[in-house]
């Protein structure tokens, strides 16, 4: 075994010094650790290359050329220059808590790393069985930094950011958090590997089962990241940079890599619910006798090609769409978004009833087992495939219906009635001989 | 009641409205051009990348663009062409070149004469409009203004080019990578 080889050597190794169980519960994941920590540091870093390399792309541009190869060591270079670049805190700043917010940005998009799923077995660092409960509690932290960021700035357009963020990430963590339910509903657990464990049992992504939960969870995810088009808190035009107009060198990379680490951990939570995490695409018993870690690594291969597709559709709709106003934002949030994760939810607990239901009338079978995860045969699957689909409709026809007075949120016309108001009445605005 | 009445919405525009077209739309064409920057097809069409790698690879000069200056020498004696006739600092409507002469005495069939040559030339191209009228006034095609546009340098005096400048080119840093 030629993957298994060192593996298997560093735990003898290792067994000379620690009993088993200290090398189970306390060598490996440190190790683990260690590699997730370091590669997704430099994943980050070279996410912000992609960034910029895609949108020279989508301009017609070339991006970064002059480091290396095609601009290949330009995240190192940039790393360097911040390293080394002055840590400049704002004289009327609150010292403390200006230096303490990058951290809670960094720690709190990089904590929810230990549960995601990279893969089957050893390539998890800890199976949690409310993991997706923590990816949610501790991303909902990064705001807290951004507020404290805002706030100790002491710098108007950094408050202004802080708050604009605060009230974004507010809003829009519902819509995510409610998106996310339909997918339990299948999958019956909160576990990541679980849900994983459960599509693959079922043979099928939640995607196609749940799109319009794929979709608001995507929608919500961007907002969720402070990513174009929902930017609004770092907008250029108005407001310099936002919560981190004020921040230079380390303090600011830090919270530039805060920023994409929660990209990384929203498309891995897209991948892992919708996208059936690592499994191969359509073959869902891969594992051959003996090449236990062989499968291991193809499927963290799977798991990390499915997470580089979701950021390329952020980077591509960031470089496509332009910023939302705030109100559109604050609409799209609570009058669509809210709504349509609601109605997803009624309509999923519908089809599961229905498929239910149907089980065993007229000799018909639409559910194999309950044991991990709803597992349904091909008809069952059918129907629910269909009522996701028509869902979309359904939640997209229902909205806009609710939803047709504020469609057109036209602000001039609100000018123009307000001021109507205030005239006296009796008399014509333009008089006959002016006209 | 709005004052201004929009147009009410037809129902291809509601059915693009719920379908979201105009956004599949610009995901396409942000797409389109992504695909042809990898693939680099042809940039005229707007399909490729339109940078130009300028210090690697030298940009293309339009024919007509006038540069820098260059006394042109005889190929072959490296002699100067220029015969001091001045016709050149007339027709410069900046006044920005001084053709400074010296008189020599030679022997011509036997009998000593006296004849111009050219003793320094002083061309400010900090000054200069590059129209081109000291080239055509030139009777033997001597100054001549070239393509070479990299003309910046670190004090004003540099732009000031002698003849040793104008027949020699000026040294300018050579990137290759």
């Amino acid at each position: 075994m030629l993957v298994l080889g060192p593996v298997n050597v560093l735990n003898d190794l290792l067994l000379r010094f620690f009993s088993q169980e200290t090398i189970n519960f306390f060598i490996w994941p440190l190790i683990q650790i260690g590699l997730v920590v370091t590669l997704v540091a430099l994943w980050v870093a070279y996410a912000t290359y992609l960034e910029r390399k895609i949108s020279a792309f989508i301009q017609a541009r070339l991006g970064p050329m002059r480091v290396g190869p095609w601009g290949l060591l330009q995240p190192i270079a940039d790393g360097l220059k911040l390293l080394v670049k002055e840590d400049f805190i704002p004289e009327n700043a609150d010292r403390w808590i200006f230096f303490f917010a990058p951290y809670i940005a960094v720690a709190s998009a990089f904590i929810v790393f230990s549960v995601i799923p990279f893969g089957p077995d050893w390539a998890v660092i800890a199976d949690v069985n409310i993991g997706l409960l923590l990816v949610l509690a501790v991303s909902s932290v990064g705001v807290l930094a951004l507020i404290l960021a805002g706030w100790s700035s002491n710098s108007k357009y950094a408050l202004l950011g802080g708050l604009r963020s605060s009230a974004q990430m507010v809003s829009y963590e519902v819509a995510m958090g409610l998106a996310l339910i339909g997918a339990l509903m299948f999958a019956r657990t909160l576990s990541l590997s679980g849900i994983i464990i459960a599509q693959g049992s079922d043979s099928i992504w939640y995607v196609l089962y749940q799109p319009a939960g794929f979709l608001l969870f995507l929608i919500s995810g961007i907002a969720e990241n402070n990513r174009a088009p929902f930017d609004l808190p770092e907008a250029e035009s108005e407001l310099v940079a936002g919560f981190h107009t004020e921040y230079s060198g380390m303090r600011w990379s830090l919270f530039f890599m805060a920023e994409y680490a929660a990209m990384v951990v929203v498309s891995a939570v897209a991948a892992t619910v919708y996208l059936g995490g690592w499994y191969f695409p359509f073959v869902y018993r891969l594992e051959l006798a003996g090449h236990h870690n062989l499968y291991v690594l193809v499927s963290l291969l799977v798991f990390l090609v499915k997470v580089s597709i979701i950021l390329y559709i952020y980077f591509w709709l960031r470089w496509t769409l332009p910023r939302f106003r705030y109100d559109q934002l604050m609409d799209i949030g609570w009058k669509w978004l809210i709504p349509s994760a609601l109605i997803n939810i009624a309509l999923s607990a519908i089809a599961i009833f229905l498929v239910q239901a149907l089980n065993g009338w007229r000799g018909m079978r639409t559910i194999e087992t309950l044991d991990r995860g709803l597992n349904l045969t091909a008809s069952g699957k059918v129907i629910m495939i269909v009522i996701g689909f028509a869902g979309l409709f359904i939640t997209a026809a229902l909205l806009s219906r609710i939803n047709w007075r504020s469609r057109d949120f036209n602000l001039k016309t609100q000018r123009r009635n307000i001021r109507l108001v205030n005239l006296p009445k009796g008399k014509p605005a333009v008089s006959a001989s002016e006209v | 009641m709005p004052l201004v009445k929009t147009p009410k919405a037809t129902w291809s525009q509601k059915l693009k409205r719920f379908f979201m077209i105009d956004l599949i739309k610009g995901l396409g064409l942000t797409f389109k051009y992504n695909l042809g920057a990898i693939t680099d097809k042809d940039a005229v069409a707007g399909k490729g990348i339109y940078t130009e790698q300028y210090p690697k690879v030298r940009p293309d000069v339009a024919p007509r663009f006038h540069g820098a200056p260059r006394l042109n020498m005889d190929p072959e004696t490296h002699d100067t062409l220029c015969i001091a006739c001045n016709l050149c600092a007339l027709a410069c409507p900046e006044d920005c070149i001084d053709v400074i002469a010296m008189d020599v005495e030679i022997i011509v069939a036997g009998k000593p004469r006296r004849k111009k040559v050219l003793d320094e030339f002083i061309f400010d191209t900090s000054r200069c409009m590059f129209c081109a009228l000291c080239q055509e006034a030139c009777p033997t095609a001597c100054l001549e203004l070239t393509q070479e546009f990299e003309l910046a340098t670190y004090s004003r005096a540099g732009f000031v080019w002698n003849r040793e400048m104008l027949e020699q080119g000026r040294e300018t840093v050579k990137y290759t990578s």
